[in-house]
């Protein structure tokens, strides 16, 4: 059954909920619904459920106007799984099931031979058969979950609509869960209309995607047109990485946390770091979490360190791939190591290439700023035949060695204090 | 629950009621034997004289006019109780619920009151005057309650126990200035206030009786209702039940079988609340058999309860409401701390 949600609004009080939303679900679609909380997400879904009233706008089932619906010809049309499940009273598994029939049953008729037969199917097909006897009480929170859903089923409905249903469950009841709501709509042609809190799952399970933000429509579309870091950026107010899933190509999202905006990080101390080959992509969250403003060099584009720096938005000086280091790049290092009040040299593996990092290093040094060079393996990296070894050592006597990483946090704290620093919120999951 | 088990449940429970209604008529000042007891009702039900030819007519007298009115009474009274408490917990999914802590039985009880009041001091007077104002006083203290209680349209336990203690402190206060407004007159009240089925007979029990039978009837019919909005009022409402005329249909019925019960016999406390309580220990939470199973056991705990009051302290008889609350208070502190964890301030 096709559901049409057109220009919808809601008023709480006097704040305004939901200003205008406007989409559709094709039948046997699963659609998700995302958005940060306080975005309207499950309003949206207590006014297609008929819970709340709209204030303007209008919803349709099929072609018939939600509100024509009575009370059980509604609750024989649609379902709803809410986001609690707690149960208070010792109701058998099959006794909450069977409330499932209660739309189909008259006021002083008993359940048929039929009504139980759709029960025991509901149960099969949400694997609760074994628990049909035990007390709602007794179950886990995602035995619980399959117990709502098998009851959903159990009113035979066409459209399903569910509440964050796996927010309270672990990885693979929440996989579990979601597996059979997308077998539901794709084998039985139940259209389902979800709110998801986790991006990943929705990207993943759902076919189509409504981001909602501050009661508005920010985007619906395929996951990948709504999840892009844009969106989240501008709906979350948190940087992300969004990647293709390694196997399946969806959307998937990697957090950034304690990324804030350039112009804010540079009032923090300013801190250079030269890396490369992998040496400092550690580095570079912890000092971005940290406060610091942090600026890299010289740096290959592709290195894994250079995409560090690009997701965590540090500015670079980056280098042509799989090229050594040129005069030019060499200068716009050292102009960013004269601004940096300490340059930070990771653990580096030494190539005809990259000796100019250490020579800004030793500028550095030269210049009077305190130079850290971190030491934590202290396993062969020079591959010029000593020349590289030459210099590190002019460098470690002029600079000062760190054996780890956490010694080299506390020293900086103590010469460099981020003002003002708090925590920056990520994103909750 | 099994078909067998039920039937089991049911024919139980009123081999016991039969009993209990047998055995209480025969205990008393003149000891009748629990045969002779037989005999004498069903000589009456049945016109059937020779039955009790040899039994003298004052020992039937008793039988018929005094004693089994007033068990019958008890009975009806205990099972409206109970029907009523399984009711407003159901209803209110509130364990605590009972017509005696949400102010209802209060609000009759000074409905009732002021109605003595009115007739013995100004002589104001009408059929059924007392059960009609201890129903108007029913629904004013149901009224004043959950507008009390009531946060952001929810009725949380907590608010509604205070607000039940707050109206039922007025309202007593109000009792109590009408007994000293009755001045002389105020033993009818006073008599009629502390819960007895002292001098009740016939007349009462055909008050009672009709909103017994009816009430039961409007709540087995929304049985499965209650069932399903014991699992939250969005999800009875996901499931097609028209929430708000549930709970209007509800609370009236419960409301007025209350009022019916508390107009003849005063406040006899406890029993809406302990009865559903033990009884949903042994049936579970479906109302299908709650509410049948606590009208069985409500009737016969209150005639044992008025047994025990008419011979504990004989020839002195105390108050019935006393030896309910001896038994249901300390049943109440009992669920109040294995609840203690739910109820969050």
């Amino acid at each position: 059954m096709k559901v049409e949600i057109k220009d919808l609004t809601f008023t709480y009080g006097e704040h305004a909920v939901l200003r205008g939303a406007t989409f559709s679900i094709p039948t046997g679609s699963f659609l998700g619904i995302i958005g940060p909380n306080g975005s309207g997400k499950t309003t949206m879904l207590k006014l297609i459920s008929r819970l709340l009233k709209p204030e303007g706008g209008c919803i349709f089932l099929g072609d018939r106007a939600l509100e024509d619906f009575g009370h059980k010809e509604l609750a024989r049309t649609m379902a709803v799984v809410a986001q609690d499940t707690t149960a208070a009273y010792q109701f058998t598994v099959e006794d909450v099931v069977l409330m499932g029939r209660a739309p189909y049953i008259g006021r002083f008729q008993a359940e048929t031979a039929e009504d139980y037969k759709i029960v025991h199917h509901a149960l099969e097909v949400t694997g609760c058969f074994h628990l049909r006897h035990r007390a709602i009480t007794e179950l886990s929170g995602g035995e619980r979950q399959r117990v709502m859903i098998a009851r959903a089923l159990a009113q035979e409905p066409k459209v399903l609509l569910l509440d964050e249903p796996t927010s309270h469950l672990d990885i693979g009841y929440q996989q579990e869960i979601l597996d059979l709501v997308k077998k539901l709509s794709t084998v039985d042609g139940l259209t389902v209309v979800a709110v998801l809190h986790d991006l990943n799952l929705a990207a993943y399970y759902c076919q189509e995607l409504v981001l909602l933000h501050q009661g508005k429509i920010k985007a619906w579309g395929l996951p990948h047109e709504v999840i892009t870091a844009e969106n989240i950026a501008e709906v979350y107010g948190t940087r992300v990485l969004v990647t293709p899933h390694p196997v399946f190509g969806t959307p998937q999202i990697a957090l950034l946390p304690g990324t804030r905006r350039r112009e804010e990080k540079q009032k923090a101390p300013h801190l250079h770091l030269i890396a490369g080959g992998g040496s400092g992509g550690e580095l570079m969250r912890d000092l971005t979490e940290a406060g610091y403003y942090l600026t890299a060099g010289v740096l290959n584009v592709g290195d894994s360190d250079w995409e560090a720096a690009r997701a965590l938005d540090i500015q670079v000086v980056a280098e042509v791939p799989f090229s050594g280091i040129t005069e030019e790049r060499h200068r716009e290092n050292l102009a960013l190591v004269a601004k940096a009040a300490a340059v930070i040299l990771a653990e580096i593996p030494l190539g005809h290439g990259n000796l100019l990092n250490l020579q800004a290093a030793l500028a550095a040094a030269d210049a009077g700023k305190p130079v850290y060079l971190l030491e934590e393996k202290q396993q062969k990296r020079d591959f010029t035949g000593g020349l590289g070894e030459q210099l590190l050592a002019e460098v470690k006597q002029k600079g000062i060695v760190v054996r780890e990483k956490a010694r080299l946090y506390q020293l900086l704290k103590e010469k460099f204090p981020v003002a003002g620093m708090e925590q920056e919120k990520g994103l909750s999951n | 629950m099994s078909r067998k088990r039920k039937l089991f449940i049911y024919t139980m429970l009123l081999v016991v009621l039969v009993i209990t209604v047998l055995v209480a008529t025969a205990i008393g000042a003149v000891a009748i034997p629990p045969s002779e007891t037989l005999r004498v009702i069903v000589a009456r039900l049945t016109n059937w004289e020779q039955l009790v030819q040899d039994i003298p007519e004052t020992t039937v007298a008793i039988i018929w006019n005094l004693r089994l009115p007033r068990v019958l009474l008890g009975a009806l009274i205990g099972a409206s109780l109970a029907l009523a408490g399984v009711g407003f917990q159901g209803l209110l999914r509130n364990p605590l619920a009972d017509p005696f802590t949400i102010g209802v039985s209060s609000g009759a009880a000074t409905g009732a009151a002021l109605a003595i009041f009115l007739r013995q001091l100004i002589g104001f007077n009408f059929p059924h005057m007392i059960p009609i104002f201890a129903f108007i006083g029913a629904f004013m203290a149901l009224f004043f309650v959950f507008n009390l209680a009531k946060i952001g349209g929810q009725v949380p336990v907590v608010t509604l126990l205070l607000a039940g203690v707050v109206v039922s402190s007025f309202l007593s206060a109000v009792i109590s200035l009408l007994m000293v407004l009755a001045g002389e007159d105020m033993q009818g009240i006073y008599f009629w206030l502390s819960g007895g089925l002292v001098m009740r007979s016939w007349p009462q029990i055909w008050i009672v009786a009709p909103y017994l039978v009816i009430g039961f009837l409007v709540l087995i019919a929304y049985a499965r209702d209650l069932n399903v909005l014991l699992m939250g009022e969005e999800t009875a409402m996901n499931l097609g039940v028209n929430v708000e005329q549930t709970k209007r249909v509800l609370l009236v019925t419960a409301s007025l079988i209350t009022a019916a019960a508390v107009s003849v016999s005063g406040m006899i406390g406890f029993v809406g609340l302990i009865i559903p309580h033990a009884v949903r220990i042994v049936t579970g939470p479906d109302h299908r058999i709650l509410l049948p199973t606590s009208a069985l056991v409500g009737a016969s705990f209150l005639v044992w309860a008025d047994v025990v009051a008419r011979t504990i302290l004989a020839p002195q008889e105390i108050p019935v409401g006393i030896i309910t609350a001896f038994v249901g208070a300390p049943f109440f502190i009992y669920l109040l701390r294995k609840k203690k964890q739910e109820i969050r301030l």
